[in-house]
């Protein structure tokens, strides 16, 4: 195996944490009330069913292949030619996946703080962080997320705690209008997000006690599940049918906390949040990146891989969309099916060929023996 | 060994170094001293159809500067500067404003905006959309619309707070009158009853010869039917709004208690909660305000002894009967005469009703007139103030009437 760290479940569930909400609490509140309207607050609960099924998917194929990763076990399932083209474009989907989320960071900043800054600094100031906790292989990530996760999830209830006073509980009704359709159709969106979780198989592998692997999967679905449903709901308590007009909601939320005139203008605190957390999630994508790269060209080491990578990402991030409309549009309608199909079609179709290989090889093995 | 790891030392601290320039935010670097704080604008309506921003600045002294001022100034001495300029919307005006300004116009600061009620009965909504759009506006800051220019009410001198964005935002705090941010507006603007309000203010008459040294001040409520000003109320009939919307906060009211023509007892209201119940019977769409209150007896200019439950009760019924006055006045005014849902009817119905709301949503401008509203009020009297000497021992005089 090329990375010789082991993380613990826990660990890997607090990292898991920030790589899907991170980006969820920028653009998605507006996306889901775009659908669900009020009853947006439903819809991640809708989403994160994927996102059980996910890590469920993953958790099977790694008890399958338990020392190998979705790239690795993908020649071992389809064979050496299918197996490299199904690699092939898995690498091209995280090179995307990684990239619109540094695109996705660097929007975010320039337009609502840095607004003269060029994006690639930006972006390339980030990544040469990323790089740095990429260079230090799994364990150092883990830990980085030990600290920073905690925090981070303090910080963001905080913000909703502070927002209870301008909260109005009347804007939540009428629960379900129009039965289930509006928060089903909401859901599709965030279920993107939820199936993000499939980024798991690449840690699966390397974690200390395998047998709780599961268990803090869904602990951590579980949790981006709760924070998700935190947002939405205060997002709509608050802005009420508004939320869908806004970019950013939690941000606009955040700037709109005032107590007694001296605690406001906490939208800093949204910032850091969001630096913080996207952060955690660019190293985790970037990492697995990086490690499938060079386990599917069968390296000996992934740190040479790191750099031009990150100059790749940087790229990609900058090419995938031209402007912030574009980005908000592709996430709220094509891209629900392209990650979908990826991260859920795909491995479900791997998991069904192994289920088969497997069980063909015990027939054949019954037979010879 | 040694040589690398003094290299790696020295690596390691340039980097600190060179991360301190660069966490100054490099383009978008912006000193404190570079910054003009706009306090507050004002958005008028010039003769060619174009918009006038006018902005207040604050202006950071010293602390002897300040001191000189107000040995020579008695106070009051503008520690604000105002600027104003065309342009074809706001954005548009910012930047011609900017040309007139040596340092940059930030809007973090800013937490009023006034609008003349020309440009008010023209729609204000373009308007307010900068206003959430702007990456430095805030979606706190509160909206007025004035009956004077905006740019006369911002040049005026305010004699106790430190600039007019200062007064209005203490008033508004107050819930006299209505108290609606930029969000609560787009909130009403994209609504389900199509109508809004904001509050209205006016310049307060100075004393004779010091013509600047006023404040404006809340007077009642604009109007809004599709985004346009389609009229006012004054302050009495706001009260009543505000009893509708579940807004009251600070309430003084005076009764008559029954059978005495003389004298009213006073109470202020301490804590005062409504709420708005809607029902549809026999497709009759009927609303029951709901209020539950404490007041506190202030003043007593009756002979009545009120220490005694007995006679408090009838003074209750009256409080109650008063408060039904204040609020059907305001019915009066602005669900017959303009047909404008101010009070919140329709997101209430569409909350309880949704699918014949669905149905009947298109005909509500027929159906708002229409819609009847009863009261159930209880307001208690909780305490009869502190000493009730006068009205327990009346004078002689009182007692043979």
């Amino acid at each position: 195996m090329i990375e010789q760290g082991k993380i613990s479940s826990a660990q890997m569930a607090i990292m898991m944490n920030p790589s899907i909400l991170a980006t969820v609490i920028l653009l998605v509140p507006a996306i889901t009330a775009k659908n669900a309207g009020q009853d947006s607050w439903i819809s991640p609960i809708w989403a994160s069913v994927i996102g059980y099924l996910t890590v469920l998917l993953a958790y099977m194929l790694n008890k399958l292949y338990p020392n190998q990763t979705l790239i690795e076990y993908c020649d071992l399932i389809l064979g050496k030619f299918l197996g490299k083209v199904v690699g092939a474009l898995f690498l091209f989907y995280y090179l995307h996946v990684t990239g619109i989320i540094v695109l996705e960071y660097g929007e975010f900043v320039l337009g609502t703080f840095l607004t003269h800054t060029p994006m690639i600094i930006i972006c390339g100031s980030m990544m040469i962080v990323c790089a740095f906790a990429v260079y230090g292989g799994l364990e150092v990530i883990g830990r980085c997320s030990e600290i920073i996760v905690p925090v981070l999830c303090l910080l963001y209830l905080v913000i909703f705690l502070l927002l209870i006073k301008d909260l109005r509980i009347q804007n939540m009704f009428p629960i379900m209008e129009k039965g289930l359709t509006p928060s089903l159709k909401g859901s599709i969106v965030p279920q993107s997000w939820f199936s993000e979780f499939i980024i798991v198989s690449f840690f699966f592998p390397y974690l200390a006690d395998k047998d709780k692997g599961l268990k803090w999967g869904f602990i951590s679905v579980f949790s981006v599940m709760f924070l998700m449903v935190i947002t939405n709901i205060t997002t709509i308590l608050l802005f009420g049918k508004l939320t869908s007009e806004l970019t950013y909601p939690v941000m606009v939320a955040a700037r709109y906390i005032s107590i007694a005139d001296f605690l406001e203008h906490l939208e800093s605190i949204v910032m850091a949040i969001w630096v913080a957390g996207t952060f955690v999630k660019i190293t985790v994508f970037y990492y697995s990146l990086v490690l499938g790269t060079a386990q599917y060209f069968k390296l000996s080491d992934y740190r040479p891989m790191v750099l031009p990578i990150g100059f790749l990402l940087v790229l990609f991030g900058i090419w995938s969309a031209p402007n912030l409309q574009e980005l908000s549009h592709f996430l709220g309608t094509s891209a629900a099916f392209y990650f979908l199909s990826f991260q859920v079609g795909i491995p479900i179709f791997l998991l069904c060929i192994a289920l088969v290989r497997v069980k063909w090889l015990q027939k054949k093995g019954s037979m010879s023996g | 060994m040694n040589f690398e790891f003094m290299i790696k030392k020295a690596l390691l601290f340039s980097l600190f170094i060179i991360s301190s320039f660069i966490l100054g935010g490099c383009w978008d670097q912006q000193e404190v001293n570079d910054l003009a704080f706009v306090t507050a604008a004002g958005i008028d309506k010039s003769e060619d159809g174009k918009v006038e921003l006018t902005v207040l600045i604050f202006i950071p002294k010293g602390k002897s500067s300040q001191q000189g001022m107000e040995g020579g100034g008695g106070g009051g001495a503008a520690d604000t500067l105002f600027r104003s300029a065309e342009g074809k919307t706001i954005a548009d005006a910012m930047s011609t404003l900017q040309e007139k300004l040596p340092r940059h116009i930030f809007w973090g600061h800013c937490k009023v905006f006034i609008f003349d009620d020309d440009l008010a009965k023209e729609g204000l909504s373009t308007h307010v959309d900068f206003i959430l759009r702007h990456p430095q506006l805030r979606e706190r800051s509160r909206l007025f619309v004035s009956e004077e220019k905006a740019k006369d009410i911002l040049s005026l001198i305010p004699p106790l707070e430190r600039d007019i964005s200062e007064v209005l935002k203490e008033l508004s705090s107050f819930r006299i009158g209505m108290d609606v941010t930029a969000k609560d507006y787009a909130q009403m603007l994209i609504g389900d009853s199509n109508a809004s309000a904001l509050p209205l203010i006016k310049i307060l008459p100075s004393t004779p010869g010091q013509e600047k040294q006023t404040i404006a001040y809340v007077t009642g409520t604009a109007i809004f039917k599709n985004g346009k000003m389609i009229g006012d109320i004054d302050d009495s009939v706001t009260r009543g709004v505000l009893w509708l919307r579940n807004e009251i906060r600070l309430a003084t009211i005076s009764v008559k208690p029954n059978g005495k023509n003389d004298g009213f007892v006073s109470m202020n209201l301490l804590r005062a909660k409504s709420k708005i119940i809607p029902l549809i019977e026999n497709g009759k769409w009927k609303i029951k305000l709901y209020a539950v209150g404490n007041s506190n007896i202030v003043q007593n200019t009756t002979d009545l002894d009120l220490s005694s439950p007995e006679i408090i009760k009838p003074v209750e019924k009256q409080l109650k009967f008063e408060i039904k006055k204040r609020v059907n006045i305001a019915l009066w005014e602005v669900q017959e005469r303009m047909n404008a849902d101010i009070f919140g009817f329709a997101e209430a119905f569409h909350q309880k009703y949704p699918k014949i709301w669905a149905k009947q949503k298109k005909r509500w401008d027929e159906i708002f007139p229409s819609v009847e509203v009863s009261f159930d009020t209880n307001i208690k009297i909780q305490n009869q103030g502190m000493n009730s000497v006068l009205s327990n021992h009346p004078l002689k005089g009182v007692e043979n009437k």
